[in-house]
């Protein structure tokens, strides 16, 4: 039994499926339990939480945990699958600590939001920055422009005129 | 009308020795110099002195201590002593933009970065000259489709040398930087009037 399958044993009512993807045993997740199935995880001993992904399906976005455990040796990946239009799941910061930077990454670039977050805010892009650049209906065509405010802050603009030389 | 004919017999063909003084100012190639500066209501003094300048500045390039990426890396090799760009005179990589007039763009300049290059440009004092190396730098490269990747940091600032290659190897930046001492001893007013070679 694998640590995929061993979850779904525990509680099989908020695991809806589990299935291997690229060598390491996955679960997912129903979205409702997520925060719930998360602390059992972490009991269970998986108490390294390596990156969050998110993926856009077009017709829903997904977002998937890779967790290690130190003390077993195994992989785990848990994965939720949220609805297009409004992404939304609970955060996992009060679990993990370091979810804290993973899911404002996630959250900058797919647009996810994460319910419970103490501070959900971009973290590579600068504010201001309009759309989320990993969805695929992302706005290729107009371009953004980032200058330096006054106080050192970044600015934001599709009018790129103070940063582009004149030719 | 009838045809103009030229009496050669009244040429003088050879030519008579300077005698007065400004006879023999105009023998000297001196005069020519002056009369072109005139011409050109140019800096007569400058015309000279350029050379002397374009000499004590390419032997002496300090480059700004900047690097953005993978680039960056090959940058470190070329200062290293294998490939010693000392013989050049470019060693002392400066900390501060104040005291270095030239500026390797070595890497991907991202749309975050951008102001912050422009602005490292802009406090870099008079002469300065850029080189752009890898095609990041050059065209936006392997993130020419990217949403946060300036397509060229030419689009900000005037780049002397481009320096193809991804990254490119050591001896392609020395190629660089001898491409660049050549355009540099060409700069001002006597290389432009095709004097003071
Ligand atoms: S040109 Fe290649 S090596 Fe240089 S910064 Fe871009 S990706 Fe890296």
């Amino acid at each position: 039994m694998n640590s995929a399958e061993e979850l779904k044993y525990l509680l099989p009512n908020s695991v809806v499926s589990v299935g291997v993807q690229t060598n390491k045993p996955q679960a997912v997740i129903r979205k409702e339990d997520f925060l719930k199935v998360a602390e059992k995880v972490k009991e269970l001993g998986y108490d390294n939480l390596s990156v969050i992904t998110g993926v856009d399906r077009v017709d829903r976005i997904e977002v998937i945990y890779n967790l290690f455990s130190y003390k077993k040796k195994q992989n785990l990946a848990l994965k939720v699958v949220l609805d297009h239009r409004s992404p939304e799941v609970d955060s996992v910061t009060s679990i993990w600590k370091v979810a804290d930077w993973l899911e404002r990454e996630t959250y900058d670039l797919v647009g996810v939001k994460f319910n419970g977050h103490p501070d959900l805010k971009r973290i590579l892009l600068p504010e201001g920055w309009i759309g989320h650049p990993l969805r695929k209906d992302y706005d290729m065509n107009t371009e953004q422009f980032v200058t330096i405010g006054e106080d050192g802050e970044d600015i934001v603009s599709p009018d790129g005129s103070n940063l582009l030389r004149r030719k | 009308m009838d045809p103009v004919t030229i009496d050669t017999t009244k040429i003088r063909m050879t030519k008579r020795k300077p005698e007065t003084a400004l006879e023999k100012l105009e023998d000297t190639n001196l005069i020519n110099t002056l009369l072109a500066a005139k011409d050109r209501e140019g800096f007569i003094l400058l015309t000279t002195i350029d050379q002397a300048m374009n000499w004590g500045r390419l032997s002496s390039l300090w480059p700004v201590t900047s690097g953005l990426a993978c680039c960056a890396i090959e940058m470190m090799a070329v200062s290293m002593a294998h490939h010693d760009i000392a013989r050049f005179g470019m060693e002392v990589f400066r900390a501060s933009p104040r005291q270095a007039d030239l500026m390797f763009v070595a890497g991907t300049v991202t749309k975050r970065m951008a102001p912050r290059v422009k602005q490292l440009y802009e406090m870099m004092s008079e002469p300065k000259w850029v080189i752009s190396v890898g095609s990041c730098a050059n065209t936006g490269g392997p993130y020419h489709e990217s949403y946060c990747v300036l397509k060229g940091v030419d689009n900000i600032i005037p780049v002397d040398v481009y320096i193809p290659g991804c990254p490119p190897r050591p001896e392609a930046w020395l190629y660089g930087i001898i491409q660049l001492r050549e355009k540099i001893k060409n700069e001002g007013y006597g290389a432009k009037w095709g004097l003071n070679k």
